[in-house]
């Protein structure tokens, strides 16, 4: 226990008795994300209501040195909006409003607690959307979207969260309460907020975002292809893109995904393919057509089984439902399985998903594959049993050896879900000491006493060790990636 | 222990070579920047080269002005020191590039026009286009955070740097990002050093992404007669579904500066895309047009190469505030200029708020310092805008400062990040924010 009673007592003042998490069942709630390896219950959970209340949580928490555990709807996949350390986690959820509008210039202020969904369907009918769909876009916050830099399908085209950040206001590590960027998009010095994206909440608790809002294209067209094989698949990916055409998304789902999706969703993808392919068009009509063409005669070339195009509004919303929710239905298939989100350069793709079967072949697993394949960024889920003696060793060794074999090719550790507690052992691979160094200095610069999610992001001080305490259900059901 | 200048400079001349470290006082002349020469140039070859003299400027504490081609050096404060300039012009290659992944790493010297040949023949582009800067060196444009049209569609550096080599004040060598077109690994150090004028590290090598190039393209121009049908256009523009790939907004002497025909105010657009589309496109840009009382005409597409003569002169401010306000400020900066007693040229960046101001010659600089600078900065900065001064003559920045005022609180955090990664002063000091 980190916190006294007395500080206990200091919090209520600032967020009031409704705004104080402390009972033992209240806080299991908070004690992970949707990685329930990493478990650590805070010692307080306090729910701001505004940005000066959080600020003053964070300077009483840094003057009695406590840790702090920001934390927006907890669907991460990698440890981070869990107290490893206890402390005082700072939940954004009653901070949930759209602050402002602005469509004459194409940006919206919300609170962190937004929930992401929200907003596009609160700007659609007047012709505008938020842009970055992570999976988990019907529960994730907009402040979580932000904090970890979230991906999904449509950043092939759109890209990701940090693109679509215009400003950011927040409590730093040292309690400075300070707005970066605006609607202006562009102010002479460091881009704080670039930097501020993505930090996973180790430099700052956000405490608001000025967003862009896009406006909603002409037309869209979605189109599924069926191969017999995941190679087939991905040789048609790299030539798509290859090509000149970046589709609005391009995703690959393989038979056993499918087959997930099918037995709990029933989405209308073909059972039984080797994999499948949805591409995403949009943009003006006459665009859409003209690309038509040629990704069918591509997907043809590379052996493609059947093309089919969603007629309908409600086919292609089926569609997306199933994709966007393969991973909440997965544990139909499997009793556990551990996810990896690495990312090769996307010439590499038919490569590196035959490494995937030969690792998955030599350590006798299944390794089921829904991703990003128009980016490159693969989710291999390496499914095991945690029953069978063994077979978590196995399925960590398959991790480890797919995360090498994709840096081998010139990728990166994580390309959506971020660092947390999972990959921090993992930068290394990546970076150089100096490169660490530099972060970790960085770090200093906003956080100087070390309160901001302590653990997260950068790898730990040889001394911490690394917790890695399996559960009965790794991911949970109604998880989104 | 500090050692003789001389011997300083020996030891920079054995690290890149006698021929690339350049010691007489009429080549060091034609480096000076705001009136300030520096006693030695080295023009390193290798990454390892810039580490090596970084680390001897560090030792020695000299002061170090990275540069690129030479062509923006006029960005920024006077320099408060300047020992060494640091030119980066040898590192000119394409390290990596592999057309398939659309992302090319590319040493910090290469310049654009070179970078363009490269990959054109690839069908592909980088992104990014500022106007006059074909000949600027991709790391100058990043570290000055520069852009052209092409941000209409793809954005800046800023969403264009995937990946960034660097060398630290001390030296170390440091990689920022990744090689791929996404990756949350780490914080994104990329960022950090967009926009930020070398005063963090010298760039050395840069990752970027890289567009397919149209299989089709035109340009228009749309000319209107006032400045409210101008406004008009481009709201309703932004508002549809239409999809230029690039925009600039151009007033009168700006159209006679490119080139062009000449209305009180005009955009420039270019839609790229299939054939079909752009022709399908291209009539709804008319008919939007023509319903705001504009004129359209299709122009070659080396009316864009005319941008280029709208900056030049001795003084160009750039010009930041809301996007839905870009041309209220174009009769703002109009305005402010006539009181300065000086012709401006105006080139606008619609639906990002950016304009720019160039002035001709002959402009007094008092005058453009209280009655253009002034004023027009405090409006801007009153709804969260910026006027900076992209180059002027000596004189007019000793009047003002070329960046204008910055939150404290932001400004604190900077200072921060500024002297935990250079905390000698040693890069660009003094040239950038807040005296950074």
């Amino acid at each position: 226990m980190t916190v006294s009673p007395r500080m206990l007592r200091a919090l209520e003042d600032l967020v009031g008795p409704a705004g104080l998490v402390v009972s033992p069942e209240g806080r299991l709630t908070y004690e992970c994300d949707m990685h329930t390896f990493y478990k650590g219950a805070p010692d307080a959970v306090v729910l701001p209501e505004s940005a000066e209340q959080a600020a003053a949580v964070v300077r009483l928490c840094r003057r009695e040195r406590v840790p702090i555990v920001p934390r927006g709807s907890g669907t991460g996949l990698i440890g981070g909006a869990m107290a490893a350390a206890g402390g005082v986690m700072v939940s954004m959820n009653r901070m949930n409003r759209i602050v402002e509008l602005d469509l004459p210039n194409r940006c919206a202020t919300v609170q962190p607690g937004l929930i992401n969904l929200w907003l596009s369907q609160a700007t659609r009918e007047r012709g505008y959307f938020f842009a970055p769909d992570p999976s988990s876009q019907m529960v994730s916050s907009i402040g979580g979207n932000a904090s970890t830099n979230a991906g999904g399908p449509h950043c092939l085209k759109y890209g990701i969260t940090v693109n679509h950040v215009l400003g950011l206001e927040v409590v730093t590590g040292a309690g400075e309460l300070v707005r970066l960027g605006g609607k202006v998009q562009e102010r002479p010095g460091y881009d704080l907020t670039g930097v501020m994206v993505g930090a996973e909440g180790t430099l700052g608790l956000v405490t608001g975002v000025i967003v862009r809002l896009t406006h909603v294209p002409e037309g869209v067209k979605t189109i599924l292809a069926s191969f017999s094989s995941i190679e087939d698949a991905s040789e048609a990916v790299s030539a798509i893109i290859r090509a000149g055409i970046i589709p609005a998304a391009l995703e690959m789902l393989d038979e056993v995904v499918i087959r997930a999706i099918e037995e709990g969703i029933h989405a209308g993808y073909p059972k039984g393919a080797g994999a499948v392919l949805l591409i995403e068009l949009d943009g003006p009509a006459a665009e859409i057509e003209a690309q038509t063409g040629p990704i069918e005669a591509i997907c043809r070339d590379h052996l493609a089984l059947e093309i089919r195009v969603a007629r309908t509004e409600a086919e292609r919303a089926l569609l997306w439902k199933g994709r966007k929710e393969a991973a909440g239905v997965f544990g139909r298939l499997t009793p556990n399985w551990l996810l990896q989100d690495a990312v090769v350069p996307r010439s590499k793709l038919p490569q590196i998903m035959k490494e995937v079967l030969a690792i998955a072949a030599r350590h006798r697993l299944v390794i089921a594959n829904v991703f990003h394949a128009g980016d490159g960024n693969l989710h291999p889920l390496i499914c095991y049993d945690d029953r069978a003696p063994g077979e978590l060793d196995r399925a960590k060794q398959a991790n480890e050896e797919l995360l090498a074999a994709c840096l081998r090719l010139g990728g990166s550790v994580t390309g959506e879900h971020g660092v947390g507690l999972d990959k921090r052992g993992s930068l290394p691979m990546q970076f150089a000491d100096a490169d660490l160094a530099f972060m970790a200095r960085l770090r200093r610069v906003f956080d100087p006493d070390g309160i901001m999610n302590p653990g997260k992001l950068l790898p730990a001080h040889p001394a911490c060790g690394e917790g890695f305490r399996p559960a009965t259900r790794p991911l949970p059901a109604g998880t989104w990636i | 222990m500090a050692v003789s200048v001389p011997a300083v400079h020996e030891a920079l001349a054995d690290l890149v070579g006698r021929a690339h470290c350049l010691r007489e006082a009429a080549a060091l002349a034609a480096y000076a920047v705001d009136g300030m020469a520096p006693s030695v140039v080295v023009r390193p070859g290798r990454p390892e080269e810039v580490s090596g003299v970084l680390a001897l400027c560090a030792a020695e504490r000299l002061a170090v002005m990275p540069r690129g081609a030479g062509t923006s050096v006029g960005l920024g404060n006077p320099p408060r020191r300047l020992d060494v300039v640091l030119e980066l012009r040898r590192l000119g290659a394409v390290r990596e590039y592999v057309p398939e992944d659309m992302v090319a790493t590319v040493e910090a010297g290469a310049t654009l026009d070179a970078l363009s040949a490269h990959f054109g023949p690839q069908g592909q582009l980088l992104a990014l286009d500022p106007p006059g800067g074909a000949a600027r060196s991709v790391g100058g444009v990043l570290a000055t955070h520069a852009s052209g049209p092409l941000r209409f569609r793809y954005g800046t550096g800023r969403d264009l740097l995937l990946g960034v080599r660097f060398a630290q004040a001390d030296g170390t060598l440091t990689w920022g990002g990744a090689k791929v077109v996404k990756s949350v690994t780490g914080y994104d150090v990329p960022k950090l050093l967009v926009g930020s004028l070398g005063t963090l590290g010298v760039i050395v090598e840069a990752t970027l992404r890289l567009q397919p190039a149209a299989p089709a393209r035109r340009s228009w121009r749309l000319g209107f007669p006032s400045r409210d049908a101008a406004g008009a256009f481009v709201a309703a523009l932004l508002d549809s579904t239409i999809e230029p790939d690039r925009a600039a907004l151009l007033d009168r002497a700006a159209q006679g500066r490119a080139g062009l025909e000449v209305d009180p105010l005009a955009v420039l657009l270019s839609i790229g895309s299939a054939a079909a589309a752009v022709e399908h496109q291209g009539q709804a840009l008319a008919r939007l047009a023509a319903g705001h009382g504009g004129r359209s005409e299709a122009v070659p597409e080396q009316a864009w190469a005319g941008l280029d003569a709208v900056v030049q002169g001795p003084i160009l401010l750039r010009a930041a505030g809301e996007p839905r306000r870009l041309v209220h400020w174009t009769g703002e900066a109009r305005t402010a200029a006539e009181r300065a007693g000086v012709e401006p040229a105006l080139l606008g960046q619609p639906g990002h708020g950016v304009l720019q101001i160039a002035l001709g010659e002959g402009a007094e600089p008092g005058r453009v310092a209280r009655d253009l600078i002034g004023p027009l900065r405090q409006a801007l900065e009153a709804e969260g805008g910026s006027l900076v001064v992209e180059r002027a003559p000596l004189e007019l920045k000793k009047l003002c400062d070329v960046w204008g005022s910055i939150d404290t609180g932001t400004l604190a955090i900077m200072s921060r990040i500024k002297g935990e990664f250079d905390p000698a002063e040693l890069l660009n000091p003094g040239r950038f924010v807040g005296g950074l």
